[in-house]
């Protein structure tokens, strides 16, 4: 726990050595300690959000059951952070300010398994030297507590003061000394929304630990002590999106990974990734491996521009996983990453598979669109269970969505304060909170399972659910109606503007999208036609040409393998042609040009040259044919086309959604007519 | 005008004239019919724009002359329904009074003069002149071939490549080619030109009496024909398809080594009855050519699978398997005459043939064979 010297020092003196002001050699010179510290701040201390991230990850690895955050102006004025942890000896409180010294490593041994959020030493020094701080700490068993006050470099002697056990940090006047930062601050708003995002991540990661928000007096949020995993998701997320949450766990018990994780069916999928959180041994990171094989898992369920609403933890061996490859810990690398991909993937397809994903009509709020605009919104993060007193909520709701339930939740007086307003101002802002999220955030203890030379269940993890939880899981979820298959020859049938269905089934009736069914169904035949080899190609008299410009030309070359496999036999006869020889039979059935259809899939593959994987990329192709293949809207349906197009439909796995992820089915119960009927 | 006619003189002109007018569009007397009647004669006209069409009836006493543009279809309607021999169509301004024997349709057009002018007759261009039978033959052979709707307009029509009084027909869809030869009665220099197969489905129908000469007219962008003589001649004027037709005859094979004769009739029952086990995305069936056998197999992945078996008076060549979309053989076994047709092959990547006579040559692609 000594006081190193950082090696930035020297690298920083070198690099002004190098700078020669007006022609004059500058000395070498050793950097005054503040200036080294702000220079480490830089690094971890970006914005208010990261202080608040270095603070809290502070308590949590200090045993705290229940952290409080109190800010004011965004966190520019002041940032509060009290819980009720081991608290810091008074003898070394001037230490906890001072750079690369923790009580959390002692030597690079320990490096190799951290279990701590922080670890790194230089959160308190970096956060000291930017602002005026302030730490009063009564230990676990202490008579008093003991305050240190530092402003920039001057640190004022410890002394003697009264606190209740824990540690109470200050920070007033971020970057007071460090004007240009300052400058580059977001408004009070943008940096207010990125905490309460940062503290509901935190709060899940932790689901045992109580935490409460509040933004200039105001109640951003507040979660009590002791809850499950799932309530505590269920609570962060909504009460709305709860009952639409599907668990999701691996399968390998005693495997070096496992999965946890609560799934939103497709209808909560939001407009950002703000809902899609990660979690590994309790961190919050946003590892693209994990999100990948998340979103992965929703390929054809949900609308590609949109994100899937998600808590996915990990429990991984740390053995495993290497945290120390960022400042802020917002990115791991894991050994094995690919079977860390397929083991998320796997559990969050099995959920989504296993359940039933047929949206009902939303009668009440003017149909499920509209239902899912409000779950979209953010929900607020107070619960029911702690009423505030006085307090405004932070109920952080979108126009409109004022009738959903999220709403309800809030205590009355205040709504759309401070707390409420980044998320009102645009996409843009909540792009960049859920950047600032990626870039400053944290979780703690890893699991006592993976300890070692523990040997507790890993059911001991904070993140796992109990028995109660699996339950609620089982209530929130309807029975499946891909079980309930409609004997179709039985069943009156209605099209109507050579567009829907309509059909009853035993629960009440179904609203079917002629073309996105189809499309499904398409796309669904296709799919298992190629698992048996390539598609039936049919050769043409004369290969058709397309202009190719160099773009589409590159794209051939990468796709061109898959376009094989596919059936299209393309490739270039000259320098800006690409020659067309064959076709699948299948697209020639369903009157698909040829040439514009090989077009668009060019053009398509050089938009997303970062195709991820050539698994996705033959998924788009196919989800392509099978749009252009599928009837469409205003196609007059015979009777027999109708009969063949449902049998079809009840063999379909997801059949309750089109390739592009937009619902094919929609459901009104007997329960909704009769309610709204008012029987 | 006054005109007293034949009723199912009328009809037939009308059901023609019906074909023609246009299905979709926003002006109301392209879904008219025009009426003009002259001193011994009832034109019946209609257009779309691109096609027009004029039937003459001498099956008319013309009480007065004058013109008339009516709704086609109601005017249909009405002389299908009725039972008289004979009805009097009579106009005043834009009404039209139709009468039977216990009868009496009031019906209402629009002006007369909103009704386009025809395109005019083909500007002064090689002629023809070829019976209506022989012309309809070489038509049907082809048509079908052509494709039904592709962004190249080239193929929406069948070509005329006439040399001399030698006249050949070519349709494509760009996976079979169909090509028929025929001779003209009379025919000078040469002329290639595209017609949409819209007018050609109307011409096919104006032929009634097969031996009935067909007058054929061209010029750059249109072209005419005329349907028999007199005052009961039918005029048909369509625009011609702009664009180049793909270079047919290098797709037609010309070293095939493999060679059988079999009957259409019994290879067509077959063919059908192997494309029982297709569906759209397996649309094949497997042609096995051997030494006096043919086998013709198909399998639908989930459903089943099929084989029949003909035998062969002859074959020559190596055995060899194909893949043939079963509706492409049928449609060319459905144009074709009665007896023997020739199959000519190569290789299971490259192009059949399907051959009766000299008249008739059918180009067909494969398909790939799992």
């Amino acid at each position: 726990m000594g006081v190193r010297t950082c090696s930035d020092c020297t690298l920083a003196s070198r690099a002004s050595a190098q700078g020669a002001v007006d022609g004059r050699q500058m000395p070498i010179r050793r950097l005054p300690p503040l200036l080294v510290n702000q220079i480490a701040a830089g690094e971890v201390v970006e914005r208010p959000a990261s202080v608040v991230k270095e603070l809290v990850e502070n308590s949590l690895d200090a045993g705290a059951t229940r952290v409080r955050v109190e800010i004011e102006q965004g966190g520019r004025e002041l940032i509060r952070v009290i819980d009720d942890g081991a608290g810091i000896d008074p003898e070394d409180l001037p230490l906890a300010i001072a750079p690369h010294a923790t009580s959390k490593i002692a030597a690079a041994e320990d490096l190799e398994a951290v279990r701590t959020l922080g670890f790194r030493g230089e959160a308190l020094a970096s956060i000291a030297s930017v602002s005026r701080m302030r730490i009063v700490s009564r230990p676990r068993g202490a008579e008093t507590a003991a305050v240190i006050e530092t402003e920039g470099d001057r640190v004022e002697p410890v002394r003697p003061a009264a606190g209740p056990q824990g540690t109470r940090i200050e920070v007033r006047s971020l970057f007071f000394n460090v004007p240009a930062r300052r400058k580059f601050l977001r408004g009070e708003s943008t940096e207010a929304g990125r905490i309460a995002d940062l503290i509901a991540a935190l709060a899940m990661a932790q689901p045992h630990v109580g935490f409460t928000l509040t933004q200039d007096g105001r109640a951003a949020l507040e979660v009590p002590l002791g809850h499950s995993a799932r309530d505590r998701v269920a609570a962060i997320l909504g009460r709305d999106v709860a009952p639409e949450l599907l668990e999701a766990r691996s399968g390998d018990e005693g495997a070096w990974v496992r999965v946890w994780g609560l799934v939103g069916r497709p209808s909560t999928a939001r407009r950002t990734g703000r809902a899609l959180r990660i979690f590994v041994n309790g961190r919050v990171v946003a590892d693209r491996v994990v999100l990948h094989a998340v979103r992965e898992a929703y390929r054809g369920l949900i609308d590609p521009t949109r994100h899937p609403t998600a808590a996915v933890f990990l429990e991984v061996d740390p053995g495993e996983v290497d945290v120390n490859v960022h400042p802020t810990k917002a990115e791991v690398r894991f050994r094995n990453s690919s079977a860390i991909h397929q083991a998320v993937h796997r559990a969050v397809r099995a959920a989504l598979r296993a359940a039933d994903l047929v949206p009902e009509f939303d009668l009440g709020r003017g149909g499920s669109r509209d239902a899912e605009r409000a779950r979209g919104a953010l929900p607020s993060f107070v619960t029911g269970s702690e009423p505030l007193s006085g307090a405004g909520p932070a109920g952080i709701e979108e126009p409109g969505s004022a009738g959903g339930p999220a709403a309800a939740v809030g205590s009355g007086s205040g709504s759309g304060g401070s707390a409420a307003a980044p998320y009102g101002e645009s996409d843009d802002l909540l792009r960049r909170a859920a950047a600032a999220l990626r870039s400053g955030s944290g979780g703690f203890s890893t699991p006592a399972a993976f300890a070692p030379g523990a040997s507790a269940p890993p059911s001991t993890h904070p993140g796992s659910p109990g028995a109660a939880a699996r339950s609620a899981v089982a209530r929130g979820v309807r029975p499946p109606i891909e079980q309930l298959p409609i004997p179709v020859a039985a069943v009156r049938v209605l099209q109507v503007h050579d567009a829907y269905l309509v059909l009853e089934d035993a629960e009440g009736l179904r609203i079917i999208d002629q073309h996105a069914l189809h499309e499904r169904a398409m796309f669904e035949r296709i799919r298992t036609r190629l698992a048996a080899g390539a598609l039936e190609r049919q050769r043409l008299l004369l290969p058709q040409s397309i202009e190719a410009d160099p773009g589409r030309m590159e794209s051939l070359a990468r796709v061109g393998p898959l376009l094989e496999r596919l059936g299209i036999d393309a490739e270039p006869s000259g320098p800006r042609t690409i020659a067309i020889h064959a076709l699948p039979t299948l697209l020639f059935e369903r009157g698909v040009d040829p040439v514009r259809f090989v077009e668009a899939l060019l053009d398509r593959a050089t938009d997303s040259e970062e195709s991820p994987s050539e698994e996705g990329a033959l998924g788009d192709v196919i989800a392509m044919m099978a749009c252009k293949a599928a009837i469409k809207a205003g196609d007059r349906l015979r009777a027999a086309e109708i009969d063949e197009l449902l049998r079809r439909a009840d063999e379909l796995e997801r059949s309750s959604a089109c390739p592009h992820g937009r619902p094919t089915t929609l459901r009104i119960s007997l329960r909704q007519l009769d309610r709204q009927f008012g029987r | 005008m006054k005109v007293v006619c034949d009723r199912s003189a009328l009809l037939d002109a009308l059901t023609l004239a019906q074909g023609v007018t246009a299905a979709r569009t926003p002006q109301p007397a392209l879904q008219c019919v025009r009426l003009s009647a002259t001193p011994g004669s009832l034109a019946v006209a209609a257009t779309d724009l691109e096609i027009a069409l004029r039937i003459g009836l001498a099956q008319v006493d013309v009480k007065q002359e004058g013109d008339a543009v009516i709704p086609a279809d109601k005017l249909l309607q009405i002389v299908r329904a009725s039972e008289d021999a004979t009805l009097t169509i009579e106009t005043a301004k834009t009404t039209m009074h139709i009468r039977g024997a216990d009868s009496h349709f009031k019906v209402y057009g629009p002006e007369v003069k909103d009704f386009p002018a025809l395109p005019g007759p083909a500007e002064k261009g090689p002629t023809c002149e070829i019976p209506a039978g022989s012309l309809r033959r070489l038509i049907t052979r082809t048509i079908f071939a052509t494709a039904v709707e592709n962004s190249r307009f080239a193929i929406n029509g069948v070509l005329f490549d006439r040399q001399g009084r030698k006249l050949r027909l070519v349709a494509t869809d760009g996976r079979r080619l169909a090509l028929a030869k025929g001779e003209c009665g009379s025919g000078e220099g040469e002329h290639r030109c595209i017609v949409p197969t819209k007018a050609l489905n109307v011409l096919v129908r104006l032929v009634d009496d097969p031996e009935a000469p067909i007058q054929i007219a061209a010029d750059q962008g249109r072209i005419r024909f005329t349907v028999g003589i007199g005052e009961d001649a039918a005029v048909l004027t369509s625009v011609l398809v702009e664009g180049a037709f793909p270079p047919f005859e290098d797709v037609i094979p010309k070293d095939q080594d493999k060679r059988l004769a079999i009957d259409a009739g019994e290879l067509s029952s077959a063919v059908r009855r192997a494309a029982l086990l297709t569906n759209e995305e397996s649309k094949g069936v497997r042609f096995s050519f051997a030494d006096r056998t043919l086998t013709l197999s198909s399998r639908a992945p989930e459903m089943g699978e099929a084989e029949i078996h003909l035998d062969l008076d002859e074959y020559q060549g190596e055995s060899m398997e194909i893949g043939f979309n079963p509706a492409f053989v049928i449609d060319a076994l459905k144009h074709v005459d009665g007896g023997p047709v020739t199959i000519e092959l190569k290789a299971p990547n490259k192009p059949g043939l399907i051959k009766q006579g000299q008249d008739f040559t059918y180009v067909l692609m494969p398909v790939s064979l799992p």
